[in-house]
């Protein structure tokens, strides 16, 4: 017990220190355990329940969650049913007490569908040409006919019943999956899962950004931030060795340090005012009249656009580049330009031959604080070019490739607008705890190949800097 | 640039000027104890006191220890204080004062082995005038080069070197009015002999007070004037304002 | 025969020390200030050929300075003015025709800390080299053998020149910074205070290397270590408060100083 004693005797400081230390990292464990469940728990085929109401109602679906009732005499459960187009609501809470009998049939269906959401209910048949199959033989021809591209499966029509009886007519053509999550194993479960979370990650939204994948969103945000890494890394390091190297170091350039400092302070929505004002409507709305008059009045860059919101970032995360840059550079030892400059370097040969490759590790820590930073903007982004839905991505196979003037997706908005702006609020909720796990992620991933570039530099060259 | 008896005592390091110090003290020790070896050994042999001339040569072991002593001390010196200029004169001239005054004790510790065999001679002994007026110049040339040391007084030092001259030529005179005695009467010649002895180590000890006067010039101006013409010396070691 | 003088500020007169003809540097009436802070004093002194000559005194006398001064790595700073001429090998190096590139050159420079730049052993001797004529690279791979062979360094990492050289020791990297320094072939080298961050062995290493180059160009050493300066040097130069106050071969600076100033410093004794 001799810490205890030395911990003792220090005093009431180490364990105020090591107190907030515990609370911030519980904080943070915290905010990743619920990303990481309720995120990824999304994804996972959840058993689908049948019950039948003391009244005599049938009710299928999925549990998603209980609340007790208002008047504390038991809980409510909230199912998810589907089925929009038959009885125009998804939801239906059902109190515990009332439930009569709770099964979980094995051949209870989940169709994901392309529109009116998702259907919970029985397979009838399935017609094939003319041919009518009933059973498991219809189960058989529809896990077959998913197989194929979408243009083949039209000769399919399903026959579906809902638990409450009424039947319903689908083409094959407008269902994307089918699957029986009673019936699934751990092993198919798992299969489904990882495939869902596929989808997510690589399509494109559906249901007014209610359903379906981020994929424009993630391209956008990694197109952006490319775009504004390209813009902000020259601008920032040649402001950063202008003002370590080669101004005067007096008050004036004492002044310029502390306003770009601030600068990294101001709220990014007054850059995205500027970035409105100056690149949209001045510069943007220039170039329309020079260039694209034909265009007129339907604007070409004098709107939002991925060139806009790339430019409006680099101008936010420019002090980040400037202030990581200048204290890489004012880290190296006076020794080494001196060295340099005694050897008969000049200036100019000193700084790229000796200088800028050791404040190579800083300058990238710059880069990579700016891309952490500008991937999860939002507020700037909403003024100059994202988009809620962008109808084409801005890199595509016609010339000239990248459209710097499109509109674009980003994932910190589109969780804003899935949030906030969806019509089922609900079924959003889930889906915003996803996109937000891949914001964090990408920043994760981002930082993490920062970190090892940055070890694998100084790794290269000894220790030091 | 010369340099005065307390420059020694202003280094930033005490404990450095405490050490330079004790070298100094001990080596005015052992230049005491060598004067007083040579006096009563010049005593026992005039006033034939042999029981004197035995303590002069027994003290001789402890001459030589005190010399063992204080070289100990300058190579302590040298190694851990890799002294310089003023400081690495000064350990230097300890150190060859030491095995001049360690030579002295020698040449006393002779005188009194003399002083012996004369003693048991019932004759009369020829030659103790010269051996009294000489031995006074040589004890005062030995007083007089460890007082320059004491005071690094460079004028003092000059002062045994040129007596040393005057000593050289007394000895001569002394030597050839021995060997007139010699020539006189056969049966003194044993007596004679170590009387001459003594004169020879009185000549030698006048020697090496005058090696201790150099070692002074050369502690206090950094001249090493050993082997130089007397007169070249009066030129250069004249006192010089700078 | 003109004899190389520099004035003793003991008696103000010419002391000669060796014959004008073996002066590589003359350092005339040289000031300099920070600021307008006076840094040195109308320094007059003259440096021979092919030998070591140390600079000593104590902190902020103006002796690394004087150091800069030569090779005008005080360009890089605005607020240093100077009067008076240093002239190597007959040239001003502030001379108009003098490029400054050209005089760094011909005057190579070791600092207090080892300064290897982040590359290869191999890149770091080759640095000079490609700031100046293209050679082929046989020819400066043999450039680059004799230099590290003559910073008596080549045994020791010609079995890894393209590895990192801040992987070697702080002894190496200071004799690598000399090989650099080198391998432009220089006439003079200064060296600032060179060993003052290594241990004994490697200092001794240093030392012995100075001691070698001498036959091939002439070396200015600062030092705070005194006894360096003795060991190593054949002159020296005692600096105080920016002034030169005392110069002289080393073995009389070191054994019988003229001046008390000189005593002082070098005994460590209270001015």
């Amino acid at each position: 017990m001799t810490w205890l004693k030395n911990a003792m005797q220090q005093g009431v400081w180490p364990w105020l220190c090591a107190g907030s230390v515990a609370i911030s990292l519980l904080m943070l464990g915290a905010l990743l355990a619920l990303l990481l469940t309720r995120g990824l728990g999304h994804f996972w085929p959840a058993g689908l329940d049948e019950i039948t109401l003391n009244n005599g109602e049938v009710v299928a679906g999925e549990a998603v969650r209980e609340m007790p009732l208002p008047d504390q005499t038991g809980s409510e459960r909230l199912y998810f049913t589907g089925n929009r187009d038959l009885d125009d609501a998804r939801w239906r809470w059902v109190a515990i007490d009332t439930i009569a009998r709770q099964t979980q049939p094995a051949d209870l269906l989940r169709l994901e569908r392309r529109a009116w959401g998702d259907f919970i209910g029985y397979l009838e048949a399935v017609e094939v040409n003319g041919e009518r199959f009933t059973g498991d033989d219809a189960w058989q021809q529809v896990q077959q006919a998913l197989a194929l591209p979408t243009a083949q499966r039209t000769h399919y029509q399903l026959t579906l019943r809902t638990p409450q009886g009424q039947t319903l007519r689908q083409s094959l053509a407008t269902v994307i999956n089918v699957e029986a999550p009673n019936a699934m194993h751990l092993g198919q479960k798992l299969r489904a899962w990882g495939s869902e979370v596929w989808q997510f990650l690589s399509q494109g939204p559906r249901a007014a950004n209610t359903g379906g994948g981020v994929w424009p969103a993630i391209f956008g945000t990694m197109l952006m931030v490319i775009v504004m890494s390209v813009i902000v890394t020259p601008f920032g390091v040649l402001a950063a060795i202008y003002l370590n190297e080669i101004a005067h170091q007096g008050p004036l350039t004492r002044l310029v340090r502390i306003g770009v400092r601030n600068l990294a302070g101001v709220p990014s929505i007054v850059y995205g005012v500027f970035g409105l004002g100056v690149f949209v409507y001045g510069i943007g709305g220039s170039l329309d009249e020079w260039f694209f008059d034909d265009a007129l009045p339907s604007p070409t860059f004098g709107t939002g656009g991925l060139l806009w919101a790339s430019l409006t970032l680099a101008l936010l995360t420019l002090p980040v580049v400037i202030v990581a840059t200048e204290e890489g550079l004012a880290r190296i030892p006076e020794a080494q330009r001196e060295g340099a400059v005694a050897l008969g370097a000049t200036r100019l040969e000193m700084l790229t031959r000796v200088v800028l490759p050791m404040a190579m590790p800083a300058m990238l820590t710059g880069v990579i604080l700016a891309v952490a930073r500008a991937a999860g903007e939002v507020a700037p982004l909403m003024l100059v070019g994202v988009a809620k839905l962008a109808p084409q991505m801005p890199l595509d196979g016609e010339f000239p490739y990248l459209h710097l003037e499109r509109k674009f997706m980003h994932l910190g908005y589109h969780l804003f607008d899935t949030a906030f702006h969806g019509e089922d609020v609900q079924a959003a909720i889930p889906l915003v705890y996803a996109t937000a796990l891949l914001l964090v992620l990408i920043v994760l991933v981002l930082n993490l190949t920062a970190i090892l570039l940055r070890h694998h530099l100084r790794r290269q060259r000894g220790s030091e800097c | 640039m010369d340099i005065t008896s307390d420059t020694h005592s202003t280094h930033i390091s005490r404990q450095f000027n405490q050490e330079l110090e004790e070298l100094k003290t001990h080596l005015m020790a052992m230049g005491g104890m060598v004067e007083k070896q040579v006096q009563d050994a010049v005593f026992a042999l005039l006033e034939n006191d042999s029981r004197l001339a035995e303590k002069v040569r027994d003290n001789d072991r402890q001459v030589n220890d005190l010399q063992i002593q204080i070289d100990d001390e300058c190579t302590r010196v040298l190694a851990r204080r890799q002294p310089a200029a003023s400081d690495l004169r000064l350990v230097l001239a300890v150190i060859r004062a030491t095995s001049d005054l360690e030579r002295i004790g020698d040449e006393a510790s002779k005188i009194a082995r003399n002083a012996l065999t004369l003693s048991e001679n019932s004759n009369t002994v020829r030659g103790l005038v010269e051996v009294r007026h000489i031995s006074e110049h040589v004890r005062k040339m030995l007083r007089d080069s460890l007082t320059a040391f004491a005071r690094f007084d460079t004028e003092l030092a000059m002062q045994v070197i040129r007596e040393d001259e005057f000593v050289d030529g007394e000895y001569g005179s002394a030597m050839r009015s021995l060997m007139t005695f010699m020539m006189e009467d056969s049966r003194s010649i044993t007596s004679v002999l170590s009387v001459m002895w003594v004169l020879r180590a009185l000549e030698r000890v006048g020697d090496h007070a005058n090696n201790l006067a150099e070692h002074v010039v050369y502690l206090v101006k950094g001249l090493d004037i050993r082997h130089t013409d007397p007169d070249t010396l009066d030129q250069q070691a004249a006192p010089k304002k700078s | 025969m003109l004899a190389s003088r520099h004035v003793d500020h003991a008696n103000q007169a010419p002391v000669t020390l060796f014959p004008a003809e073996q002066c590589c540097l003359t350092i005339d009436r040289f000031s300099l200030a920070y600021a307008g802070k006076s840094a040195l004093q109308e320094l007059t002194l003259q440096v021979p050929r092919h030998r070591v000559t140390a600079f000593i005194g104590p902190s902020g006398c103006g002796k690394s300075t004087l150091l800069r001064a030569i090779n005008r790595l005080h360009d890089l700073n605005e607020s240093v003015s100077h009067s008076g001429d240093i002239t190597l090998e007959g040239h001003n190096i502030h001379a108009a025709d003098m490029k400054v590139t050209e005089l760094r050159r011909r005057v190579g420079m070791v600092f207090q800390t080892p300064n290897p730049f982040p590359m290869s052993i191999y890149e770091n001797v080759a640095f000079g080299l490609r700031l100046q004529k293209r050679l082929a690279k046989r020819q400066r791979d043999d450039v680059i053998e004799w230099a590290l062979t003559s910073a008596a360094l080549w045994d020791e990492v010609k079995d890894r020149l393209h590895r990192s050289a801040w992987q070697l020791s702080g002894g190496q990297q200071q004799r690598l910074v000399i090989a650099r320094t080198l391998a432009v072939q220089p006439d003079v080298l200064l060296l600032d205070e060179p060993a003052s961050a290594l241990d004994p062995i490697s200092t001794l290493k240093i030392e012995e290397l100075i001691r070698n180059l001498k036959s091939q160009l002439t070396l200015v050493l600062v030092t705070h270590n005194m006894q360096q300066a003795a060991r190593v040097s054949d002159y020296t130069a005692f600096l105080q408060q920016g002034e030169l106050v005392e110069y002289g071969p080393t073995d009389h600076v070191f054994t019988n100083p003229r001046l008390q100033r000189t005593e002082n410093y070098i005994t460590g004794r209270m001015a």
